[in-house]
């Protein structure tokens, strides 16, 4: 074979394969009925049929061939017309019903010789199973089946209702070259469907698990953002960039590094989000784009939080991605983010807000894996972050208690309420910079239609960051 | 669906340059001479350094043969090579001919692949002899006189390029060297006429049987 690979013609799952499936192995994809099994299989079959090359597309005793078609005819790249040309369709199952599993064996081997496919699907395999007498007497049948298409110079998906713990028990697990396992996973009130590469022989894959949705189109996998270190060194800009927070920048020591993640947290109201907006449209105003990503205002929020502030919504220099919390599938979320950054060649992203974020990711491992990836790429890239998370009220200068991203974060501005008078009022402190000495200050601020004003000026001076000399 | 059967396959590089000899009754001497002298059919080599011809180079050589068969000088047919290829024209295409009822011995180990070999040969005309072992096909071989044969290289635990020593002492017999395992080479210094990598796509396991035999169309025109 010049190539080794079966393709779905989705990058994405390509590039989570390690560039496909074995071309001349048997892969089960595996799955509890509803997470879309046979919308897989189709996917390859119809990416791969040709009429010199064809795919065959076997139904057992599971779901009725019909059923099958029916609804295929649903799936956008559903070719009627490579009916019965590239791609045929027939029911094993009454073969199976008539002549048993050794009937099985012989039909598909008269079909692989008569029609000599490409890619032959078996949907579903586990059905096969209830033919069989005794473990023996399947596993005979496994065995002669593995061996005819092992022969044969084709790829075999073995479709199946299989569950994860029936991998180390199942006898077809072992005689598979590859294992894609489909799930669906509670997470609380909601379910998100997730891809795992179980077993790959041949080649590396990416391991996890992807979160993916079904469409019309096929199934859309969003591969787990997972950056490994950087292997070598990259060079950043050596000069800072203005935060766009007015009177911030003496306290940082003159400003952001380039490509810097930067931390604001605080209570709900306290002005996190201003901040933020000040960050993207100061920058706006140097002539580096911005995209606000934001999962807590609206459209219709942001407009007149915007309004208020004097800055225009549809600013040519900043992008507004907005996505509801509810039901979001952060890698997709990610991968939009990521695409509209690269779209808008933006030097500056607002992530608003870190809490969303960490909801959306379910686990706390995989949000920190997650985060860590992005302010890498980020980074990398020369992009400066700044995200927001929100905690409840504590004392102004001290590291967030419970925020797991300080550690990923250039930055940290901690802003909090005080009483003074009877009156509330903000204050802000800068708990840590990286490569920047910063006050130790705590510093008032008020919001008011022209936006974040300090109050006074800094009087401690920045204290030099270790080994900078700043 | 990419893959066997294709383009590709007729530029993988297969056939020793003393089976293409064999296939267009050219001496070695004048092939190694028009590769160096014209340049246009210059074939892989093998970590050894030997020559590996692919099906498409075998057909040019088949048309340069052809052309001075014609009348024209090794130089004129080289040169009308090159305008076919310029051009884009096809080499012609072959004209419809039966394959002959050769007998070709199937020495496998591999029950599954000797059911689907035997059937593809046999569908192409062809008498198959099978043989599961090493003893088998050495009868086979001593007892039918195969026009070719297609030699697993794990046959009997791994006897095949035995197997392909011993055969090819026998003038003529075409051999084809099969297995799972790259070893072009090895089968090469045995002896075999052209190596396919498992699984064996049928369209090239029929047609390097018939290029061997001369019993391809396009070569026997």
């Amino acid at each position: 074979m010049t190539d080794s690979r079966l393709r779905s013609g989705h990058q994405p799952l390509d590039d989570v394969l390690g560039g496909g499936l074995p071309a001349n192995g048997i892969s089960i994809i595996m799955g509890l009925p509803g997470t879309g099994k046979t919308i897989i299989a189709q996917q390859y079959t119809f990416r791969n049929a040709s009429p010199d090359r064809p795919a065959v597309y076997f139904s057992t005793l599971s779901e009725p061939l019909e059923k099958i078609l029916r609804f295929g005819q649903t799936l956008s790249f559903f070719d009627t017309s490579a009916v019965g040309t590239s791609v045929f369709y027939e029911d094993l199952g009454l073969v199976a019903g008539r002549d048993g599993l050794a009937g099985v064996g012989d039909h598909v081997t008269a079909v692989l010789k008569q029609r000599r496919p490409g890619l032959v699907v078996i949907d579903s395999f586990k059905a096969l199973r209830v033919l069989a007498a005794d473990n023996a007497e399947f596993r005979q049948f496994l065995h002669q089946l593995a061996g005819r298409l092992t022969a044969f110079p084709a790829a075999s998906l073995w479709v199946g209702e299989y569950e994860a713990d029936e991998i180390a028990l199942s006898p077809e697990f072992a005689v598979a070259d590859a294992i894609v396992e489909l799930a669906t996973v509670p997470l609380g009130q909601r379910e998100q469907r997730f891809l795992s590469v179980r077993k790959l022989r041949g080649s590396g894959f990416l391991s996890g698990r992807h979160g993916y949705r079904l469409a019309p189109e096929g199934l859309h996998l969003f591969p787990r953002l997972a950056d490994i270190p950087a292997a070598g060194s990259y060079s950043l800009g050596d000069h800072r960039i203005p935060s766009g927070i007015p009177g911030l920048d003496p306290m940082l020591g003159g400003g952001l590094w380039p490509g810097a993640c930067t931390m604001v947290a605080g209570p709900s109201g306290s002005g996190k989000t201003v901040m933020g907006l000040h960050f993207i449209f100061g920058g706006a105003q140097h002539g580096e784009p911005g995209v606000i990503a934001t999962l807590q205002e609206n459209p219709t929020q942001l407009q007149r939080m915007l309004g208020g502030l004097g800055w225009p919504i549809d600013h040519p220099a900043v992008e507004f991605m907005y996505r509801s919390p509810v039901d979001i599938y952060i890698d997709q979320w990610v991968y939009e983010l990521l695409e509209t950054v690269e779209r808008t060649g933006a030097r500056r992203v607002l992530l608003d807000s870190l809490l969303d974020v960490r909801a959306a990711a379910v686990e706390e491992t995989r949000f920190q894996e997650f985060m860590y990836s992005l302010v890498q790429r980020f980074s990398r890239q020369g992009i400066s972050l700044l995200t927001t998370y929100e905690l409840p009220s504590f004392a102004t200068g001290q590291n967030p208690p419970g925020v797991d991203m300080s550690h990923l974060s250039d930055n940290v501005i901690t802003i909090d309420y005080h009483h003074d008078h009877g009156t509330l009022k903000r204050s802000l402190a800068i708990v840590k910079t990286r490569a920047s000495g910063h006050t130790t200050d705590i510093c008032e601020f008020r919001i008011s239609p022209d936006g974040i004003t300090l109050n006074g000026t800094a009087t401690s001076g920045v204290e030099p960051a270790p080994g900078t000399g700043a | 669906m990419s893959g066997p059967g294709g383009a590709a396959q007729e530029g993988r590089p297969v056939y020793s340059i003393s089976a293409v000899a064999r296939m267009l009754d050219v001496p070695v001497a004048t092939l190694r001479t028009w590769e160096d002298r014209y340049g246009q059919v210059v074939p892989a080599r093998n970590a050894s350094g030997h020559r590996l011809f692919s099906r498409y180079q075998v057909e040019q050589l088949a048309f340069v043969r052809a052309q001075m068969s014609e009348g024209a000088s090794a130089a004129d047919a080289h040169r009308l090579l090159a305008e076919r290829a310029e051009t884009g024209l096809p080499l012609t295409p072959p004209p419809a001919r039966p394959a002959p009822r050769l007998l070709i011995l199937l020495a496998e180990s591999d029950p599954y692949a000797a059911e689907f070999e035997e059937y593809f040969l046999t569908t192409e005309g062809f008498e198959v002899a099978v043989a599961l072992g090493e003893d088998a096909a050495r009868d086979a071989f001593a007892s039918a006189a195969p026009a070719a044969v297609i030699l697993e290289v794990l046959i009997s635990g791994g006897e095949g390029l035995a197997l392909c020593r011993c055969f090819r002492k026998q003038a003529g017999v075409a051999i084809i060297v099969v297995s799972a395992v790259d070893v072009t080479e090895q089968a090469f210094d045995a002896g075999a006429d052209a190596f396919l990598r498992k699984p064996l796509d049928p369209l090239q396991l029929v047609s390097t049987v018939r290029d061997l035999l001369r019993s391809s169309a396009f070569l026997a025109r």
